[in-house]
């Protein structure tokens, strides 16, 4: 049995920013309005592919994704920038505060988009709503965005995405088989180009038929998820919007695509070193610790592994992660050339719920310690848990990473 | 070769030999059990080449015939087969006979098996064991022995000598050490039978054997006579042998890191304090790790509490029996402490601190054969 709390039916704003990156750039340098625009990664290295590009490019077909070269073919006057991804996360930052003027449930789901549930600001129609929002963001940081209105996440999200750029789109549930149903499944969000194929493969072409499906069949072919799409498909998703969700580390990574494919094993181990600098970094600035590391490689051939190893003690040192991280690779690599290689932390446990098994024949050196870590209990005894630390914690610049995947930044704290 | 037997009597030994029977090997006829039949009655053994199990049934026992044979011999049989075979029989007298080319019979009643067996040449040898060193000691101590030490092996390959357990024997008596370097089971016991003058020697047993030897030992005090050779022991209990291999290296020097002074102790009731531990770790091993903490308050009163982010918190109090030094607030895996407390079994335990960072140990006042040692858990 499926039922809705029909307690109050929510008010849930997606809101999308319209070719994020580029916007940004016209932004910051106005002459560039009106022109047809792309950001891409370095041409030099293999990341010469398009990350974003405004809708005058789009016009010549230009596509996120597409190599420059490609890009260049059919727009030769387009105008190439290199990524500046400390800007982006300015104008981010900036774009959910004011987001957060109308309602303290924002969820950054990453630096362009958002979701909002606005149903305890009733002030006005949330259409009214929406397009102060789009005005505001359009007038304030030059940024247009569009927006969809709808009752739960996975309506607005599909409802953003209906109209660009500067759309305002409401999507109610009586609206879905006239609207939704036609459109292909891989339009879905939630459905990517596997799962597409996937289910192609039984017949399923159009949301339609995904909302009409067989659930046996669906949880043989996707497992549980299928039967999320399904009642996605339906009009239904009980997530809530989250402010918090952004807070919640599952696992802190790093991986850097080779300027080659390289064999060498002293530059791999080195490019490892540098990976766990980052990952290091990272877990610092967050103040979690790593209960499991994980490695991938990626080979010449595309094909990928990813090894993990659990730890008997948390770690984050640059050290300590890299020896796990060298420790897993020499067991796992099979010598032959790296396109890509990664380190993740997996499980991760915050910094006050930190705890070290002691070892029988090592315990002397923490036992080092032992005057100290007493008179630092006295003193929080008397003056709270936060009246000292061991170390200063300063802004670490150097755990940030240039990736729009990055969204350590967009925490409040 | 052919023999008639009393079904019970063939399932019991099976079942044993079975124990050292690996179901993946590189041996290939070690998923065998052999069979042999003598002037005196039925040998069967199982084999893994770590373990190695004999087990003897003889011809009669206290005037009731178990075995007729009417023929000597020996095969090998598939033991999972084997042993199914056996315990689905349906008459209490089986009768087992095998024909040419190792084809088996089994026939029980109005059932008939054919198993195809193996050569019997071909199964390895067992260790020749000399009188080297031997020694005896009831069965239910060697049993106690075995059990207050093997929970705390290692489990993990990273010190392969840690997965055994340490036997010194000295002055007539047997030390037994288990550590896995976060916490460590010692057990002494008294040899029965005298060790030559000044002997000392120290062997490391597998810990997988020795949990396997306290299935196959019956709950008694008949003598089990232990014959240790350079890289085998063997233990001899009525109608069974038990082989095993020992590992090699030397393991580490544990005695001097059992404290021997201390800053706090307290006593406590055993089960008060394991049912407190155990309540305060329901919470704390749905976290990511095991641990509890301890405090000693004001009036002997101690204090057990867990703490697991997003789950919840649970704080227990428990009356200590004396309290003696300084205070202490100390952090531990409360699976190491709960196992420690079921192995020493005694009403009341003495905790034995030297700091929160330091080895603390467990004692029973009344049983001083035995001392387990835990090693805490530093917070941050």
């Amino acid at each position: 049995m499926r039922y809705e709390t029909k307690s109050r039916a929510r008010v849930i704003f997606h809101v999308d920013m319209n070719s994020f990156y580029a916007s940004v750039e016209m932004a910051y340098k106005p002459s560039l309005k009106g022109k047809p625009l792309a950001i891409a990664g370095n041409p030099e290295e293999r990341r010469g592919i398009i990350v974003t590009c405004s809708y005058e490019a789009r016009k010549f077909g230009v596509k996120t994704t597409m190599p420059l070269w490609e890009a260049k073919k059919l727009c030769p006057d387009l105008i190439v920038l290199p990524p500046n991804f400390d800007r982006y996360r300015i104008f981010s930052q900036k774009i959910f505060q004011t987001l957060r003027d109308y309602t303290d449930l924002v969820e950054p789901v990453s630096i362009d988009e958002g979701y909002m549930d606005i149903t305890e600001y009733i002030q006005k129609h949330p259409v009214s709503i929406a397009q102060d929002i789009q005005n505001r963001l359009l007038k304030e940081l030059d940024l247009p965005c569009s927006i969809g209105i709808a009752p739960n996440k996975f309506l607005a999200k599909m409802a953003s995405d209906m109209k660009k750029p500067l759309g305002v789109t409401v999507l109610r549930k009586r609206d879905i088989p006239k609207i939704l149903w036609p459109m292909p499944v891989s339009e879905m969000h939630g459905c990517g180009a596997k799962t597409t194929e996937k289910l192609n493969g039984i017949g399923i072409k159009k949301i339609e038929d995904l909302a009409k499906a067989n659930d046996v069949q669906l949880k043989n072919l996707l497992g549980i998820n299928g039967i999320r799409l399904k009642e996605r498909a339906n009009g239904f998703d009980p997530r809530k919007v989250d402010p918090d969700s952004i807070n919640d580390y599952k696992s802190i990574g790093n991986s850097t695509t080779l300027p080659r494919d390289i064999t060498s094993e002293k530059d791999l181990l080195s490019i490892l070193q540098s990976l766990a600098r980052t990952v290091s970094a990272r877990l610092k600035n967050k103040d979690v610790f790593t209960t499991n590391v994980a490695i991938t490689i990626r080979y010449k051939n595309r094909k990928t592994i990813t090894r993990s190893e659990k730890l008997e003690n948390p770690i984050r040192e640059e050290q300590d992660i890299y020896n796990q991280a060298k420790h897993i690779f020499m067991k796992h690599w099979d010598g032959s050339p790296v396109r890509l290689l990664g380190i993740t932390g997996n499980d991760l446990v915050e910094e006050q719920h930190v705890v070290k098994q002691l070892d029988l024949f090592t315990f002397e050196e923490d036992a080092k310690e032992e005057p100290l870590i007493e008179t630092i209990e006295q003193l929080r005894e008397k003056f709270g848990h936060d009246i000292i630390k061991k170390g200063i914690k300063v802004e670490r610049k150097e755990g940030q990473t240039d990736t729009s995947f990055d969204k350590d930044f967009l925490r409040k704290n | 070769m052919k023999f008639f037997i009393q079904k019970d009597r063939l399932i019991e030994a099976v079942s044993d030999v079975l124990k050292a029977v690996a179901s993946r090997t590189t041996i290939p006829i070690l998923v065998g059990i052999k069979i042999d039949t003598t002037d005196e009655g039925v040998y069967l053994t199982g084999s893994d080449s770590d373990i190695s199990i004999k087990s003897f049934i003889p011809r009669e026992e206290e005037d009731t015939e178990i075995v007729e044979i009417v023929e000597k011999g020996s095969i090998v049989l598939h033991a999972r087969f084997f042993s199914e075979v056996v315990r689905k029989l349906p008459e209490s007298i089986v009768e087992v006979s095998v024909e040419d080319q190792f084809k088996t019979v089994i026939r029980s009643g109005n059932a008939e098996f054919i198993i195809h067996g193996l050569d019997a040449e071909e199964y390895p040898r067992l260790p020749q064991i000399n009188q080297e060193n031997s020694f005896t000691m009831p069965t239910d101590l060697l049993k106690n022995v075995i059990k207050q030490t093997v929970f705390a092996v290692s489990t993990s390959e990273t010190r392969p000598i840690l997965t055994g357990v340490h036997w010194t024997f000295e002055n007539n008596e047997l030390i037994a050490v288990a550590t896995d370097s976060h916490r460590l089971a010692l057990k002494k016991a008294t040899l029965q039978t005298s060790l030559e003058q000044d002997q000392s020697f120290s062997i490391v047993i597998p810990g997988k054997s020795l949990t396997e030897l306290t299935k196959v030992l019956d709950d008694n005090q008949e003598p089990v006579e232990i014959i240790v050779t350079e890289n085998q022991i063997l233990f001899k209990a009525k109608n069974l042998l038990f082989y095993s291999r020992l590992l090699e290296g030397k393991y580490p020097d544990t005695s001097k890191l059992i404290p021997t002074d201390s800053k706090t102790t307290t006593k406590l009731n055993s089960k008060e304090f394991l049912e407190a531990v155990d309540r305060a770790s329901l919470l704390a091993r749905e976290g990511k790790n095991n641990v509890i903490k301890f405090a000693i308050l004001e009036n002997d009163i101690i204090e057990i509490s867990s703490y697991t982010p997003e789950i919840g918190k649970v704080v227990e109090k428990v009356k200590s029996l004396a309290v003696e030094g300084e205070d202490i607030k100390i952090s531990f895996s409360a699976k190491y402490m709960m196992d420690a407390l079921r192995a020493i079994d005694a009403t009341d335990i003495t905790i034995y601190f030297t700091g929160s960072m330091r080895p603390f140990i467990l004692k029973s006042d009344s049983d001083d054969t035995i001392l387990q040692l835990i090693l805490p858990v530093r917070t941050f």
